[in-house]
């Protein structure tokens, strides 16, 4: 029994419920959800004010929130600990893309103080700002989607459509077939993916075929990069303080089957108007079985030693921004 | 000094639980059953575990201990020599045996493990004897410092009935009777020679004997079973077929009461409820004369009992009654879930030499055994807007007791999921389904339109704490609806002579016999809960609501589930259960729904085949 963590949100769609002390069973051996009374995980509550020092903001997907691993052991939690007189206040929602990111940090964030805007863009969401759908079986075994928030570009400009957000699931069936390719299925060639993951062959897979995950970032003119990238730049431009941008690699790279080169070079693009820090090259300084550990055995997300690793690449990017 | 956690687990046989304390003091306990909703689910409790360390919020690291409810060695050891004693026969126990225990009892670290990732800070499992266990989760939780203990069950390892004695931290075995005689297995035999399922349909047995005359007695005796005057007994194997294989009787129990066992969910008859009555007296005169016996070794005035027996409530009144003891303390998870409790007892107070937590003015240390989940308004909230479920918001408890106990006068019926669920096979206003006690029509309203089973099964009423000697020849609390007595002689209505029993039981049902009448069994006993507001307030409060309004402060009290499902746990099951029968309220926390308000509900597959009878 897992506890329900989410609640409605009309703009967002959806967030953690405020004040959840749930226990979610996984292979790692189960791991807690625990949120404040803003409803984001937390141990501690969120305050417009700062009481110490120096406050950073950190914005993710389930990467960040922490999807496999008690709140403590989240990287943005042993960052926490590495830098003396500084507080993290991590925003991160699992299964969201950096659109509705974006829309947390208008709704909740801004109005906190802080010195440092970290925004950790798990290099998959690209499909998730594209989508505006996501999909969902439910307990009767039918193919239902969510309603997500998601921009377009308009005369130059970020337009936010689908808000209010429908709160209630809707069968995919009555989805207009235009609307159908607007749906997140969590990746590509998804048969092929869950054929492989049952018989236990989608790591050996991974390593003949090289398959590239992400194809989305492989051209600077691709549509669904230039929505992401507008996104972004928003953002920035929205940001009174530093913006650290994290560009969280996938396991196909950081494991060496898939080439990063293209989302490297995209991300790039934004170099100028904000900070990156790729944490891949340290990351890949491990050892294959190292790096292998940095992940679950059918689970994606960070095991500890994975978040370890991320936090160990990116304090030095912060000491220099704080 | 950091807190110390002991896990207690029970699993394999039936109804696997898990159960936490923290110093002590019980933090949480749940059965398996509540998540996985298949009922008595014996599986590893994987769901309940969780649910232990989530209530606790604690990492499985910070575990101290992890106990087992009992040793598998043991019980493998007692199978070995059954078989070797039956011959060929019981080829097919053996193996099967050799499977359950050697295949899976034997690797309880392994699921530890597998589970939670580690296995505390032991780093191995603590196996407590089964009925050690059952010892230690009645007289460990119960108030008091000494006292007998009395455990009956069908069989745990070797053992299926002991008396002990239980003096501070410390419990001393007396006297133990070993399988194959059981009193416990003698009315499982019964149950399934009646119809009805072993290990969890003994409780339709119970309800089934004040229709019948205990014409089968002195057979019983002459034949099956020889009772000493100290309580002490054997049973005669010739007619029952325990060690041979898996049915519990044997040809020669059918030909010594006439007949085939009764078919599942074929029509009862007076031969089933004369066998009912009959099982019912004699196990209820082995029990007088154990506890006769369990004061006079232990010279102590309080009794605890745990182990499937003891939750014949019928029995355990008579007991009361009897004044062996000055009082009794029943464990309400009796059965083998209970037993996990038991074990992490033994841990903390054998093993670890902790200290027993003190009193402190409460009744008990089970905590009206509300020790399972429980769900804020705001994950309510989340659960009604995510679905679209309209329903009314009480803020202030007091206006949705005022709310509910209008509706309930009205006659309508209520689910009601309000607090900590509990823990043991009782709903006890937590995950309950209530109306009013009064209202003739309630109880087969609630049998055929809710239940959707046997309507020969009695509901019992939920009292004030206070108020039940207005009602019933009680006075004795009893939170834990494990006593049975009488409905006073003033509120009975009187009948027309001497009832007989007919072959259609529903006109014998359905009459009317008190002034609360749908929780009066049909020997003017009940089944009585006393609700206390220091354990639970919501359901007191709405009680209390519903007396101001009524002048009645008795409410029938049946659990949140229908035939042969598990009692809900969460909002979603509640509002499944809700949808899929007649019921017209829905109270979920501090959300009042409607029946009319709500969106049709519509399902794939007919639930009504997912459910077994027991």
């Amino acid at each position: 029994m897992n506890r329900t963590q989410y609640e409605y949100h009309p703009q967002v769609g959806y967030k953690f419920i405020p004040g959840l002390k749930s226990r979610v069973q996984h292979e790692g051996g189960g791991y807690f959800v625990k949120t404040n009374n803003a409803g984001f995980r937390s141990d501690q509550d969120f305050h417009s004010h700062k009481k110490i020092a120096k406050r950073i903001l950190v914005f993710g997907d389930s990467f960040t929130a922490g999807d496999g691993v008690s709140n403590k052991y989240r990287y943005t939690d042993l960052l926490q600990e590495s830098l003396d007189g500084t507080e993290l206040y991590n925003f991160g929602l699992p299964g969201s893309g950096t659109d509705q990111q974006l829309l947390l940090y208008r709704e909740y964030a801004r109005q906190f103080e802080h010195d440092l805007l970290v925004i950790s863009v798990m290099v998959e969401n690209i499909r998730r700002v594209n989508a505006h759908y996501r999909y969902y079986l439910d307990a009767e075994g039918d193919v239902k989607v969510w309603q997500k928030p998601y921009f377009r570009i308009s005369n130059g400009s970020l337009q936010l459509c689908n808000t209010p957000v429908y709160p209630t699931p809707i069968n995919l069936s009555d989805l207009e077939e235009s609307e159908k390719e607007k749906v997140d299925t969590g990746g590509r060639f998804e048969p092929v993916r869950k054929l492989a993951k049952k018989l236990g062959l989608k790591d050996l897979l991974q390593k003949i075929v090289r398959f590239q995950p992400v194809p989305e970032y492989d051209s600077a003119k691709n549509s669904e990069w230039l929505l992401m990238k507008k996104i972004l730049q928003t953002w920035i431009e929205e940001s009174e303080v530093p913006v650290l941008l994290v560009p969280i690699p996938m396991f196909h790279h950081v494991e060496g089957t898939a080439s990063a080169k293209s989302y490297q070079a995209r991300f790039s693009e934004l170099s100028e108007s904000c900070m990156i820090h790729d944490p891949l090259p340290d990351l890949l300084k491990y050892d294959l079985p190292t790096r292998r550990s940095f992940r679950f055995g059918k689970d994606v997300h960070p095991t500890v030693k994975g978040h370890e690793a991320l936090a160990a690449s990116i304090l030095p990017a912060i000491r220099t921004l704080l | 000094m950091s807190d110390k956690y002991i896990l207690g687990i029970s699993a394999f046989y039936h109804d696997a639980a898990a159960v936490i304390l923290r110093n002590g003091e019980i933090v949480a306990a749940a059965q398996e059953e509540r998540f996985t909703r298949k009922k008595h689910d014996p599986r590893f409790p994987v769901n309940a575990i969780n649910y232990c360390l989530e209530e606790a919020y604690i990492e499985p690291d910070e575990i101290d201990a992890v106990a087992f409810y009992d040793n598998p060695m043991l019980t493998w050891d007692r199978i070995v020599r059954s078989c070797a004693l039956s011959g060929e026969g019981s080829l097919p126990t053996f193996t099967s045996a050799f499977h359950s225990v050697l295949g899976i009892k034997a690797w309880v670290k392994d699921h530890v493990v597998k589970a939670i990732g580690n296995s505390g800070k032991l780093g191995k499992i603590v196996f407590s004897g089964h009925h050690m266990s059952h010892s230690a989760s009645c007289y460990y939780p119960s108030p008091y410092e000494d006292a007998a203990i009395l455990t009956l069950d069908g069989v745990g390892e070797w053992s299926t009935t002991t008396i002990a004695h239980g003096n501070g931290s410390d419990i001393n075995v007396l006297k133990e009777i070993n399988y194959p005689h059981s009193l416990g297995l003698l009315y499982s035999a019964f149950t399934y020679y009646c119809g009805f399922k072993i290990n969890s349909g003994e409780y339709k047995l119970m309800g089934l004997a004040p229709y019948g005359r205990p014409v089968h007695v002195d057979k019983i005796y002459e034949n099956l079973i020889d009772v000493k005057a100290d309580g002490s007994y054997r049973m005669n194997q010739d007619y029952f077929g325990f060690l041979e294989g898996s049915h519990s009787i044997n040809q020669k129990f059918c030909d010594l009461f006439e007949g085939d066992a009764r078919k599942p969910e074929s029509r009862i008859t007076q031969r089933e409820m004369d066998l009912a009555a009959s099982i019912q007296v004699v196990t209820e005169e082995v029990m007088m004369k154990i506890a006769r016996t369990a004061k006079q070794l232990t010279g102590s005035k309080h009794l605890c009992m745990a182990g499937g027996v003891a939750l014949n409530c019928v029995a355990n009144g008579k007991l009361l009654r009897e004044k062996i003891f000055d009082s009794i303390w029943i464990q309400p998870a009796a059965g083998d879930a209970g037993g996990a409790l038991g074990a992490a007892y033994v841990a903390c107070h054998q093993l670890m030499k902790e200290p027993r937590v003190a009193l402190s003015g409460s009744r008990d240390r089970q905590k009206g055994s509300y020790l399972g989940p429980g769900y804020s308004d705001t994950e309510i909230n989340a659960f009604l807007q995510r679905n679209s479920y309209p329903a009314h918001h009480f803020a202030d408890p007091s206006k949705r007791a005022e709310k509910l106990a209008s509706l309930l006068a009205e006659g309508k019926i209520a689910g009601f999921l309000s607090g900590r669920m509990e823990f043991g096979p009782r709903s006890l206003g937590a995950r309950s389904i209530i109306g009013d006690a009064r209202n003739k029509e309630m109880q087969s309203n609630m049998n055929l339109k809710i239940k959707f089973r046997e309507s020969f099964r009695p509901f019992a009423p939920a009292v004030l704490a206070g108020d039940e000697s207005l009602y019933f020849e009680l006075d004795h609390d009893s939170p834990y609806m494990l006593l049975v007595a009488p409905v006073k002689e003033e509120i009975l209505l009187r009948t027309d002579g001497a009832e007989q029993m007919p072959e259609d039981m529903i006109s014998i049902i359905n009459r009317e016999r008190s002034l609360i009448p749908a929780v009066t069994h049909v020997d003017n006993s009940a089944r009585i809960q006393t609700v206390h507001k220091d354990t639970n307030p919501g359901f007191y409060d709405v009680i209390e609501a519903f007396k101001k309004q009524t002048g009645s402060s008795v409410l029938v009290n049946t659990s949140f589930n229908v035939r042969g499902e598990p009692i809900v746990c969460s909002p979603a099951d509640a509002y499944k259960c809700f949808m899929r029968t007649n019921m017209d309220v829905l109270v979920l926390e501090g959300y009042i729904l409607i029946k009319e308000e709500q969106p049709n509900y519509t399902e794939h597959e007919n639930w009504q085949e997912e459910f077994q009878l027991d």
